[in-house]
């Protein structure tokens, strides 16, 4: 017989911004429930993940003074240029000191139960291997969802963390599926390769490929994630992607992503003789991700509350349209929720009135409303007119090279962020310091938390 | 529960019978074959002018099937619990 239950809130998804949501209100003591469709937190999850420095410095409390399992610091940019298979140039000017970084890689599955034990250690249920089927819904109020077991979980606030794919805003009737415009289609491999190969060949940097279309080592400029690999603390992560609609027409991606990446095998000498005989491949995977739907009024302007209903991260479309990325947006708008889904059940008032609360901070928060809508991956479709690789060089260097921390980029949200936070906390800086310095002596040490489930 | 592998797909398992999570609805399919060219897994086949789902075996719920539907005809809801595509490498 199908079960009822009640409880406070109701959080569907344990990827990266579910459990964080879940966590902040149960430290405020809401009886909270959180429901993962898969049997680990994470193990549905596929990026080929940097997490920004600005995730950790500027999301949550507990993850900047935790010890999460990071794969490796990043604290360089290498792009290089390609033409006929050799690298033509390099653009290495983003980069920091250690043990600053720039970001952290890291792999989905222990990442994301690292997330959801620091949910379920603040008081929050965690019940996997359950699917949210659909939303309860009584006179256009959210209040609950029916799992796939048939039973019904009701609450006072729904906190909506179900990622890209998520169905549950959709059938409440709030948003609409995601425009293929504004979708990637994103294609991973990962390799085993040895921790020194990984030292000695990239040392603490990513890669990323450009080059002009003929190539044919990637999407068409400002359709796609063009050849990047990421470093991990054993392998590397290479990784490419293009979107569901190119030029106006749907792409035969079946064919053309893993043709991209066989030409980049076989053509480009960096891969040939520095990394292929170092690596061996363990897996493929991808995904679908909602890069530019900051930048697509139609998908930008689907509501993200309704009544009773808080959507966060990937679900609400708060995709890095430049960096491609959603975590930190996914930890931002996940604490912004819980803090309105803290103060409703206080009130004991659910209604869009007091949700939209939600709904004005994550426009006054410095990073999210700049996340997804800067237009410098999309605006590299100039450099498809021109064929001009100077100008690629030159919008490279502002997009993946110092140039990134101008103010017109990169630089005024830090700011902003950076002043908020002082504003705060007048020893934030110091945080950040300590905590910049114990990820690094982790990595160096390979001591991380321990994990629930490995 | 059954644990499935790919020799194509190396490092990912598909757990347990996840069932028809996608379904063509052939009343609104126009043979467009927009699935099949997004498809990773090769899951569609067009039979008489129709889109077809020949086997979700290999099918990794990213969905891109139903995103360039512009006929509604792909039916896509996630697979129960516990069940369908797993990495430990995404």
């Amino acid at each position: 017989m199908a079960a009822v239950e009640t409880c406070d809130v109701l959080v569907v998804g344990a990827g990266f911004g579910g459990p964080v949501a879940a966590r902040r209100c149960a430290e405020a003591g809401l009886e909270t429930i959180i429901l993962e469709r898969s049997r680990v937190p994470g193990e549905k999850v596929v990026s080929g993940l940097v997490i920004p420095f600005y995730g950790f410095t500027f999301g949550p409390d507990f993850i900047r003074e935790g010890n999460p399992p990071i794969e490796r610091p990043i604290c360089r940019v290498v792009n290089r240029f390609v033409r006929g298979g050799e690298i033509y140039a390099t653009d290495s000017t983003l980069r920091v000191p250690k043990p600053l970084a720039l970001g952290y890689s890291a792999y989905c599955k222990p990442f994301c139960t690292w997330l959801a034990d620091r949910a379920v250690e603040a008081g929050a249920e965690l019940r996997t291997s359950t699917t949210a089927v659909e939303p309860i819904l009584e006179k256009g109020a959210v209040k609950g969802v029916i799992t796939d077991r048939g039973d019904e979980i009701r609450c006072r606030v729904l906190i909506d963390a179900g990622g890209t794919q998520n169905r549950l805003a959709i059938q409440a009737g709030l948003r609409r599926k995601y425009l293929p415009e504004a979708l990637e289609l994103y294609m991973l491999w990962d390799f085993e390769m040895a921790k020194e190969d990984v030292d000695q060949t990239f040392g603490l940097s990513m890669e990323f490929f450009h080059a002009l279309p003929e190539e044919g080592i990637g999407a068409p400029l400002g359709y796609g994630s063009t050849l990047y690999i990421f470093t991990y603390r054993e392998s590397i992560h290479p990784g490419l992607g293009q979107f569901l609609v190119t030029r106006g027409e749907i792409p035969n991606l079946a064919k053309l992503l893993p043709q991209y990446f066989e030409n980049f095998q076989n053509k480009v000498t960096r891969w040939k003789r520095d990394i292929a005989p170092k690596v061996k491949l363990r897996a493929t995977t991808w995904d679908v991700c909602p890069i530019y739907a900051g930048l697509i009024p139609e998908t930008r302007n689907m509501p993200i509350f309704g009544d009773g209903i808080l959507i966060i991260g990937d679900a609400a479309g708060f995709e890095a349209s430049a960096f491609g990325d959603g975590v930190p947006s996914a930890w931002f708008s996940a604490e912004l929720a819980a803090e309105v889904a803290v103060e409703a059940v206080r009130r004991g008032d659910s209604s869009p009135y007091v949700l939209r609360e939600y709904e004005k901070k994550v426009r006054e928060h410095p990073y999210i409303t700049w996340i997804i809508t800067d237009w410098r991956r999309w605006d590299l479709r100039k450099v498809l007119v021109s064929g001009d690789e100077r100008e690629l060089r030159r919008m490279i260097r502002d997009h993946w090279g110092v140039g990134a921390f101008r103010y017109r980029y990169s630089g005024r949200p830090l700011a902003k962020a950076v002043r908020e936070a002082l504003r705060r906390d007048p020893h934030a800086p110091l945080k950040w310091m300590e905590m910049f310095t114990r990820y690094f002596r982790n990595w160096e040490e390979n001591r991380f938390d321990p994990l629930s489930v490995s | 529960m059954e644990i499935r592998t790919s020799d194509r797909f190396p490092g990912v398992q598909w757990v347990g019978d996840p069932g028809d999570f996608i379904k063509v609805d052939e009343a609104r399919c126009d043979g467009c074959a927009n699935c099949v060219r997004v498809c990773l897994a090769e899951c569609y086949e067009i039979r008489d002018k129709k889109a077809r789902v020949k086997t979700l075996a290999e099918c990794m719920e990213c969905a891109a099937c139903w995103y360039v539907c512009d006929k509604g005809a792909i039916l896509f809801s996630w697979p129960p619990g516990g069940t369908g595509f797993r990495t430990d490498w995404g």
